[in-house]
């Protein structure tokens, strides 16, 4: 009984709601569309909504501008729940129901993997964040692209920083991730080649506190700790690692070891003197500026950036192509990311170029955004930066 | 449009297995299984591992997660014959992260936190966009058939036995039941179910890793079997199928909200949720199809009973 009278009342207010939206909502028969799927809840939360939010200020820019091929851009969020679960029914009413031209920003590598195929069967447009080796290698037939960088390339450039801060013995704390394996397997040949020794442990990233693992680390007094975990983890360990006295180097993926894990901790001197690298574009991209200036953020984390990338990207291939399609998004996104032409750093100003027939190539606030056959991108620099007095500093750009 | 609405009403069929499971065992015979989502991943995972890297045809690998779902049922009843209640709860909810944490790290096997992907789908290839429609039927003819058997179990004296155990079990052990025997098998059972379930689901979304068997899982089904009924079938099942509607259709309310960020959406699309279920369970304690207990038959009444 009060449940049916729940759903009249719900039915009714829903009914309210879509009369009281803008006019110019109704209007615009046939707008694009384009989607977000980024962990809003779960353990990709910390990074999620940032995401989402950058992604809905380049559509807002590009719709102030008047739009691509004169429509509008209609972008939905939906929250993949960090569950790969969640994740496929959030695809399926995005790709089934919204008819979306593309998915941009899933994040953990299982929710990539389970929505890939969804995209691919339904000609959807992919672009990812996930760093697993094996995702590019899907057969996705040309409808995924990611712009972080494989975790072997992300593995072997902290390894040659690394040394080149003089360490010779390197513990990597990490753990079960799909990169944990090549992690071990990269670390160990680069560190053995340089007359160093590396050692591994694998620890579970829901536990409360890691002491044991910590101790078991500094027995065998490595110089350079490798905490490859994410925010949620690291806070723990690091404070782990400082409490048991340890005097040595460490270092961290930008997206674990950023300005949230400092605020979370809370102590600056448990911080003080540790490193992190991201992919990371040239130093004053004016695309890196703006994901500042939109996020409110010092140090945008690298996937933020991505993201802001991901939208430019499909927006100015949805132009070329001039049609919203995940097969035209797929046979374009190519010639507005590479290969020459104008260099442009976000849509607006892409798109006036496309409209004027000229060749574009985007170069975004995660790093050029160039890509391979199968999807990854060809190049990337590394941002290196060391906490100093809580603050994060720039060691180097290579 | 119709692809979503078969796709819900596949994942609703496959959570209502998961509901008939675990009706079986809560609802009939008293014992809180919190690990349904480890079963459920033996099931997955024994099924996708036999016929990705045993080239098994597809319904042997779902008559092997049988298999192997009522064996990991009935190691984990016999292993813990003394524990009841809560201290069940608490074991078999560890079993399913052991399943979890297994799965995880023995790559040689699992292929870890990569998952396996490319699980073949009955004539996938073939049926091109059709798939969706042939695998809900597939899942519909499994589901009406389990539903069958448990609702024949239910009302059967066997049944009986069950329910008599979760009222008392040792009423029922002075009645001369053997009690170990029966929540055994019903534990086994209803696991099995558990896992023809995961491999069901593997095979239609042709991935799984272990991230998809996080406890909420186990969490959703037990809201579906309270929101539903405890203690009958129908209930269960109708249940399953309120849940995935109240999922899904909560994402198209919150949508109608304007002017709130992304965030703000995905915390009231679960709170929307959340509010729902603590209504029904407030107006409707017994759940929507609350437990029917048929009046004892009276000796001087004619007929049978």
């Amino acid at each position: 009984m009060t449940r049916i009278a729940f759903g009249r009342r719900t039915a009714l207010l829903s009914g309210v709601a879509a009369f009281a939206a803008p006019a110019v909502l109704r209007a615009q028969s046939d707008p694009i569309k384009i989607a977000t799927l980024t962990p809003l809840t779960g353990a990709g939360g910390p990074y999620g909504p940032v995401m989402a939010k950058v992604a809905a200020s380049v559509v807002e820019d590009v719709n102030a501008a008047g739009g691509v091929l004169g429509r509008k851009v209609q972008l939905i969020s939906e929250d993949d729940q960090t569950n790969p679960d969640a994740g496929v029914r959030a695809a399926r009413k995005l790709i089934d129901v919204d008819k979306v031209a593309a998915i941009m920003g899933t994040w953990a590598s299982s929710v990539t993997t389970a929505v890939a195929p969804l995209c691919w069967e339904s000609k959807t447009f992919l672009c990812t964040v996930s760093g697993a080796d094996s995702i590019t290698q899907l057969p996705h037939q040309g409808f995924l692209v990611r712009t972080q960088p494989n975790s072997t390339l992300q593995v072997a450039r902290s390894g040659e920083f690394m040394l080149s801060l003089g360490a010779r013995k390197i513990y990597t704390m990490i753990p079960q991730t799909p990169f944990t394996q090549t992690t071990f397997d990269l670390m160990g040949k680069l560190v053995s080649k340089a007359g160093g020794t590396h050692q591994g442990l694998v620890y579970d990233d829901k536990k409360t506190t890691y002491r044991t693992e910590v101790d078991q680390v500094l027995r065998s007094n490595p110089d350079m700790i490798f905490a490859a975990g994410y925010t949620t983890d690291t806070v723990v360990l690091l404070k782990d690692i400082y409490r048991a006295g340890y005097k040595g180097k460490i270092i961290g993926f930008g997206y674990s070891i950023n300005q949230k894990l400092v605020d979370q901790i809370g102590q600056p001197e448990i911080v003080e003197g540790v490193y992190t690298y991201s992919p990371s574009p040239d130093e004053g991209s004016g695309a890196y500026d703006r994901v500042k200036k939109v996020t409110g953020l010092a140090n945008p984390d690298p996937y933020t950036c991505q993201v802001y990338d991901h939208a430019n990207l499909v927006l100015m291939a949805i132009a070329e192509a001039k049609a919203a399609t995940g097969s035209a998004i797929k046979d374009n996104i190519r010639k507005v990311s590479q290969g020459g032409g104008k260099t442009v750093d976000n849509a607006v100003d892409g798109l006036k170029a496309i409209a004027a027939g000229q060749k574009v190539d985007y170069s975004g606030a995660s790093g050029p955004c160039d890509f391979d056959d199968k999807g990854d991108i060809v190049d990337c620099k590394f941002r290196y930066e060391q906490i100093k007095g809580g603050k994060f500093t720039l060691v180097k750009i290579a | 449009m119709l692809n979503y609405l078969l796709f819900i009403a596949t994942m609703g069929g496959l959570y209502g297995l998961l509901a008939l499971s675990l009706n079986l065992i809560w609802g009939g015979a008293g014992m809180v299984n919190l690990g349904l989502a480890g079963f459920f991943a033996v099931g997955a995972y024994a099924s996708a591992i036999f016929t990705t890297a045993g080239h098994a045809p597809i319904v042997a690998g779902w008559a092997l997660a049988v298999i192997a779902g009522g064996f990991a049922g009935l190691v984990v009843t016999l292993s813990t014959t003394r524990l009841r209640e809560d201290y069940l709860a608490i074991v078999t909810l560890g079993f399913a992260e052991v399943v979890r944490l297994v799965a995880a790290n023995e790559i040689w096997l699992t292929r870890g936190t990569d998952g396996i992907s490319g699980i073949p789908g009955p004539w996938k290839s073939a049926l091109g966009p059709d798939f969706n429609a042939v695998y809900l039927l597939i899942v519909l003819a499994v589901l009406g058939a389990v539903f069958v058997l448990v609702r024949r179990i239910d009302r059967s004296p066997y049944g009986r036995v069950l329910r008599a155990i979760r009222e008392d079990a040792q009423v029922a052990q002075v009645a001369g039941k053997p009690v170990l025997r029966f929540k055994a098998e019903a534990f086994a059972l209803s696991a099995a179910i558990a896992g023809l379930a995961g491999a069901l689901y593997a095979h239609f979304t042709s991935y799984i890793a272990p991230d998809l068997f996080l406890p909420l899982i186990t969490i959703y089904i037990f809201l579906a079997v309270a929101g539903g009924g405890t203690g009958r079938p129908a209930g269960a099942l109708v249940g399953a199928y309120l849940l995935m509607l109240l999922l899904e259709s909560a994402r198209f309310f919150v949508e109608l909200v304007p002017a709130i960020s992304a965030v703000q959406r995905a915390a009231l699309k679960e709170l929307l949720i959340a509010v729902v279920l603590i209504l029904v369970l407030r107006l409707a304690p017994g759940g929507v199809m609350p437990e029917r207990i048929p009046t004892a038959p009276r000796p001087s009444t004619q007929g049978k009973p």
